[in-house]
């Protein structure tokens, strides 16, 4: 038979580097699908879209802080005075044809990024999936979340308008307040007193290129752990701690997973062109002397803003000094958030005692504290972030706002423990409840002509669900270790019980033969 | 095979073919404001759509088991390491003082390059400590007039700076004027004038510009509010702008007026505290 082009291809550099079996293996290597595993692809994809669309932005963007006459296409603001960086946003989204949607679709590309990055971190947290070996990982997912926040809040900055140079005017405000070097760090970081000249050019590149090359050398590393260590996967029949139960690489699992990455650029572009979004000639350049009210920051950033507001006016005093609450608010907060992140396997293991490994995932009801901590964390940042738009929460209700944020402040105490209280009860009840065992492909339901409800199988086909055994024809072992689960059942051979009539989806996996290791 | 997936596939393809197309006749057309981001999100959604269908159609729903190799280290691994170790420190680790001189010899590095560094930024030298205000500078509107001491309205803010540095940020003050009857006595000891007071106007809280100012006129009382619209934080500017709410823990330092020969308001001195949010020094 002739050689494919590609099959050509591919085997001139497999024959130059020695990696024939290699590549063979890694197309043969099994992934376990389960929807609460598309978030990380979803953030890794809009890191994708993040980086296509920023560089075409870098093309037009200027990181300068001149002052220069706006004399741009938008007529209201023709003849003021505005930095050269905020120009050539307001030229990228006039003058440039298409400029604007790309830029849009920059913006929500780094709203969903985070908050795919936190979904998936929930999943994680929620099903045990940080516990050893994969603890290792989660230390590189945080940092990489902590990153990602870097990323938006510069990228944010950047443009130089009304709105966000209020946050980095806060920024700078929260680094003054750091006891004993407060002062001279922020001077370090903005090059002299607020307002300065140098800000905006020092973001820049911080925002093109430090925080990017940190972002891509801890995703290679994290997809490589992933790689390394498997995927975990839910319990299920035929899943142990010693397999895993899925979809091979090629083509299954890529093909999905590619499809996923255009979806996501997709539906962002849908975004980016539909969804007005950061339109900063409505804010206006920035302006020392003005502020906007109803300023919210990108929803990422909500939990701080929130922390601000909620922080209650308490200055502390140490000897000569003194410690604005802004600090608190500000580092300590954000210092909490963080080093908690950071500290979740090393508290789990010291709390449980539990140092093993573990590959199969926990339900979040099984682990009811584990669960009742986490509801309650969110349950807390869900406040903080409420606060920082308390003002709009006081004008919706007609309420003042200061009741609201006596409301807010009160609940932020008490909330959580009733959450976790809530949660462990939930959880111990829901596991107590005798549910259907997990199983590995979804039962059609059929309603009958008499009103009632059945699967349109016959029993030989659905037993093995009730067995906890493999389904007929849709395991395959792709290994030698097969004594684990037994030998592999092929369709044709039938089974106790079994009319004969079980190999009617069944998909002969023929890679018994390659062993894995 | 799932005939469904495989029509699904060739129609979101073909809409991906359509959306391309589309985005390119609206760049050429100008329609550059939804069309050309319509027609992309079509093509990119019609391509994984397509993509997503296709391995339907293929059913590769499949279940293969695979065994996982084993991640601790064994015994004979962490001995053979132990083993590398410590044949490092026979050899490399032997000269003492060589090891000493080369870990000194990094360090030296790193504190080199400090000053760099510290180019970064200068040094504070009081510069938080001080504005553009000083005895006799006259209070300036952003357009540069000065103001007269008989001419405002009552309970109407106003931005103004030092004379000849408007826009100076450290130096933005509010101008308020309000029935001399409603102001506290402290508030007239610290420098209001007829009715006019000034305060700086950055938030004690985080900096930002106090910007908005509202009465309340609902009885028993009026209520008179300078409010900081980042944060929601409140003064009293009847009362020396003492803080009334929100998260902001001292008051807006009051800057001490004075009539000048030619009858404009002018400041007696720079502020007497450090203007906006505290830091560590300025106890």
């Amino acid at each position: 038979m002739a050689r494919g082009l590609v099959e050509r291809y591919v085997d001139s550099v497999a024959g130059r580097t020695g990696g024939g079996t290699w590549l063979t293996k890694n197309l043969r290597k099994v992934f376990p699908s389960h929807f609460s595993f598309l978030w990380g692809e979803l953030a890794l994809y809009s890191f994708v879209v993040l980086v296509a669309t920023g560089t075409y932005l870098t093309f037009f963007f200027e990181g300068s802080q001149e002052q220069v006459i706006y004399d741009g296409s938008y007529a209201p603001l023709r003849g003021e005075e505005v930095s050269a960086a905020y120009e050539s946003v307001m030229r990228l989204s006039y003058e440039v044809k298409g400029g604007l949607f790309i830029r849009q679709m920059h913006h929500w590309a780094a709203l969903v990024f985070v908050a795919a990055i936190a979904l998936h971190m929930a999943r994680v947290f929620f099903t045990g999936a940080f516990r050893r070996p994969r603890d290792l990982n989660w230390y590189v997912g945080v940092t990489l979340l902590i990153l990602a926040l870097g990323a938006g809040f510069t990228g944010y900055s950047l443009p130089d308008d009304l709105l966000s140079g209020t946050g980095l005017r806060i920024t700078n405000a929260i680094i003054l307040s750091i006891p004993l070097i407060g002062e001279r760090l922020a001077f370090l970081v903005f090059g002299g007193e607020w307002p300065g000249t140098d800000i905006i050019g020092r973001l820049y590149p911080v925002h093109i290129l430090l925080i990017p090359l940190l972002i891509f050398g801890l995703l290679g590393l994290h997809l490589a752990l992933v790689w390394r260590q498997k995927h975990t996967q839910f319990p299920g029949p035929g899943r142990t701690e010693h397999n895993v139960v899925g979809e091979r690489v090629w083509p299954s699992f890529a093909m999905k997973s590619i499809g996923l990455m255009f979806l996501t650029a997709g539906v962002i572009a849908a975004m980016g062109a539909v969804f007005e979004i950061n339109p900063v000639w409505l804010y206006g350049p920035y302006d020392s002397g003005a502020a906007t009210s109803l300023a919210q920051p990108d929803w990422y950033i909500g939990f701080l803003e929130g922390s601000l507001r909620l922080m209650p006016p308490w200055e502390t005093r140490i000897g000569g000094f003194v410690i604005n609450n802004i600090f608190y608010a500000g580092v300590l907060v954000a210092g909490v958030i963080f080093g908690g992140l950071y500290a979740v396997p090393i508290i789990e293991r010291w709390l449980t005692g539990d140092d093993g490994e573990h590959h199969l995932l926990d339900r979040p009801r099984d682990a009811p504290y584990r669960t009742a901590f986490g509801a309650a964390s969110i349950t807390g940042m869900t406040i903080l972030f409420v606060g920082g738009a308390q003002d709009l929460v006081a004008r919706t209700f007609d309420m003042s706002v200061g009741h609201v944020t006596s409301i807010l402040q009160v609940l932020f105490l008490v909330a959580p423990p009733i959450a976790f209280y809530v949660t462990v009860r939930t959880c111990r009840a829901l596991s107590a409840r005798p549910g259907p065992e997990r199983t590995e492909r979804r039962v059609p339901v059929e309603r009958a002509a008499d009103g009632g409800y059945g699967v349109p199988y016959d029993d030989a086909d659905i037993d093995w669900m009730v067995e906890g055994g493999a389904a007929p024809g849709h395991f395959d072992e792709i290994t030698e270790h097969a004594a684990v689960r037994g030998p592999h059942r092929h369709a044709s051979t039938p089974r106790p019980g079994s009319d004969g009539d079980g190999d009617s989806g069944a998909t002969a996996v023929d890679a018994g033969a390659e062993a894995e290791s | 095979m799932n005939q469904r997936a495989f029509i699904a596939a060739n129609v979101a393809f073909a809409t991906a073919v359509v959306g391309g197309i589309t985005a390119a006749w609206g760049y050429w057309n100008g329609r550059t404001d939804h069309v050309l981001g319509i027609g992309l999100a079509v093509a990119l959604g019609g391509i994984g759509f397509g993509l997503v269908s296709w391995a339907k159609y293929l059913d590769l729903d499949e279940h293969v088991v695979q065994q996982r190799e084993p991640l601790q280290t064994t015994p004979a691994e962490r001995e053979d390491f132990a083993e590398e170790v410590e044949m490092t420190s026979a050899t490399v680790g032997r000269r003492r003082v060589l090891t000493a001189l080369f870990a000194g010899s990094m360090g030296a590095l790193v504190v080199g390059f400090v000053g760099p560094i510290g180019s970064l930024g200068p040094k504070p030298r009081g510069e938080l400590n001080r504005t553009g205000w000083g005895p006799g500078t006259r209070l300036v509107t952003t357009e540069g007039e000065p103001i007269a001491v008989d001419e405002g309205t009552f309970d109407q803010l106003a931005t103004v700076f030092p004379e000849g540095e408007v826009g100076r940020d450290d130096s933005q003050v509010v101008l308020l004027r309000m029935q001399p009857d409603v102001l506290s006595e402290r508030t007239i000891e610290r420098g209001a004038i007829d009715g006019w007071v000034a305060y700086s106007k950055i938030c004690t809280h985080a900096g930002c510009s106090v910007g908005l100012f509202g009465i309340d006129n609902r009885p028993p009382e009026v209520v008179r509010q300078l409010v900081c619209p980042c944060h929601q934080s409140a003064f009293d500017p009847t009362d020396s702008a003492r803080p009334v709410g929100g998260p902001a823990p001292r008051s807006l330092p009051q800057l001490a007026l004075e009539v000048d020969a030619d009858g404009f308001l002018v400041a007696r001195d720079d502020f007497d505290r450090p203007v906006g949010p505290i830091t560590w020094d300025q106890a």
